[in-house]
This record gives structure tokens, C-alpha cells and sequence, in this order.
């Protein structure tokens, strides 16, 4: 059953993020990047990490993925207003031959390291949002504070760059 | 029967989508997106650590590479508003020139 799930899972994260890729229009490639989200979401909770399932959940799929399908709506984009990319499947498959030397490299890397049993671990404590919590808290407390810092200037920066301002000079 | 490969395999093709998207696509907005799944990608391979060596840290740092994802994405969509605004265009090689006024 767990191998199903991880199967459907990632080959739904994987079409999703060729869907991304490959697609035209803006609103179809979000709707694939929103696909692949949700299947991480689902394979972070085979790694029995349950927090952040919901974490994952909640912050990217409801708040990034509003977000950018709000912007994108607000912009009205228009079939001319997307750029032209007459040798767009050229340039995928010659990246996507400069991208594997280092996935093999990191998966033969991978494949050396002594096997564990990864299945979902029942009656623990393990990626609850108590334990997951006390430990950023404890150990992470730095961090966590930085992080808040940058999500300020994140909030005013966005507010600073998007509000009209005055023209500067003569020229417009 | 699933093995740390196996997720080390999905990481990394979701993680090299990412990149692909940012250097073979020209829409700013695929870019953007492009740069999510990078670190969705790289989140899973965190999670997958953190599940293998049963220590819960990697999960702390992947609670704040999503905080980080959600501050980038503030300024990153705002950027995004702003150049739309003055050249009504997506493309990134509009985007050469970034003088106010500019041409």
C-alpha cells in the first residue's frame, strides 16, 4: 500500500512539474506547480513528518500558489503579452542534458549510504508539531528570530516597491 | 519496496525541473514558479534525511526554507508587478535594461 502511495505520489509530482515546464500560458503552469506541491505535501507524510504535511499544505498551497493565481489574474495577462519561444523544447532537452551529471552524481552518492527502514513510523512523537516545535524553539532559536526579521522586510519591501510614487525629473 | 534512492531520485528530477525551468524558459512568471519547485525538491530531500537518520532537525530547517519561500515570494511577485507595469511584458530580455525611464 505505502508503495503505491509513494508511486501515484511522486509520478504526480514529477507530470506536475513538466506540466510547469512545458506549458504556454502562466495560469496552466501554476495550476501544475499546485499539483506538484499537494504530492510533496502527500510524500512528507509517508516520511511521517506530520506537521509539516500540514505546514506544506497551508503556506504553499493556500497562501503562495493564492498568491500567484491572484497576480496572475490582477495582471490580465495577454496571449501578446507572453514572450515568444520558438526553440523552447530545444533548450529544455539541453539543459536537461547539462542537469545529469550531477543527479547521478548525487544519486550514486545516495545509493552508497547503508539502507534504513523508512516506513511510517506508528506511536511516536516523531515530526508531531509538540516535537518540531520544542525544537525550533530550543535549538533553532536564532533562526527563527533572523527568519521573522527578513518576513518584515519582506512585508515592507513588497509595500515600498508596488505603491505609486512621484515621477523623478522631466523625463518620463 | 521504497528505499532512500527512490526518494533521493523524485528530489532530484523535481529539483532539476526547477533548474531547467529557470535557465531554458524565458516567462518570468515559469521562472518564478521554477524556482519553488527547486526548493520543494530540495525540502523533500531534507524530509527524507530527517526520516532516515530519525532526528527531527532537518524538518526545523525545511519549516525555514518555507518561511524563506514565502518572504521571496512577497517581493519576488511585487518585482514581478512592477515590471509589468512600465514594459507590458513577461519576457525576460525586455528586462535587460533597468533604468527608470528607459527605453
Amino acid at each position: 500500500m505505502t508503495d503505491f502511495m509513494f508511486l501515484a505520489l511522486s509520478s504526480l509530482a514529477i507530470a506536475g512539474g513538466a506540466a510547469m515546464l512545458f506549458y504556454r500560458n502562466p495560469m496552466y503552469s501554476a495550476l501544475g506547480l499546485l499539483i506538484s506541491i499537494l504530492a510533496v505535501a502527500g510524500l512528507f507524510a509517508l516520511l511521517s513528518a506530520t506537521f509539516l504535511f500540514m505546514v506544506q499544505i497551508i503556506v504553499y498551497a493556500g497562501a503562495i500558489m493564492t498568491l500567484i493565481l491572484f497576480i496572475l489574474m490582477f495582471l490580465n495577462i495577454q496571449d501578446d503579452n507572453l514572450p515568444e519561444e520558438p526553440n523552447k523544447t530545444k533548450f529544455i532537452a539541453f539543459t536537461a542534458v547539462l542537469m545529469l551529471p550531477i543527479n547521478i552524481l548525487i544519486i550514486k552518492a545516495v545509493s552508497n549510504l547503508p539502507d534504513a527502514d523508512l516506513s511510517i513510523v506508528e506511536n511516536s512523537d516523531f515530526g508531531s508539531i509538540k516535537a518540531v516545535g520544542l525544537l525550533l524553539y530550543r535549538n533553532w532559536i536564532v533562526s527563527f528570530e533572523l527568519i521573522s526579521i527578513l518576513l518584515l522586510v519582506a512585508l515592507i519591501g513588497a509595500v515600498v516597491l508596488v505603491k505609486k510614487r512621484k515621477k523623478r525629473g522631466t523625463e518620463v | 519496496m521504497i528505499t532512500l534512492t527512490s526518494y533521493a531520485i523524485v528530489s532530484m528530477i523535481i529539483f532539476s525541473l526547477g533548474a531547467i525551468g529557470v535557465i531554458a524558459r524565458r516567462n518570468i512568471f515559469v521562472i518564478y514558479m521554477s524556482i519553488e519547485l527547486m526548493l520543494n525538491g530540495i525540502n523533500l530531500f531534507l524530509v527524507t534525511f530527517a526520516r532516515y537518520h530519525f532526528n527531527m532537525d532537518a524538518q526545523v530547517i525545511t519549516i525555514l526554507v518555507i518561511a524563506i519561500a514565502a518572504a521571496e515570494a512577497a517581493i519576488f511577485l511585487s518585482v514581478i508587478i512592477l515590471l509589468f507595469r512600465s514594459k507590458k511584458s513577461l519576457d525576460t530580455d525586455v528586462f535587460t535594461i533597468l533604468k527608470q525611464g528607459g527605453k
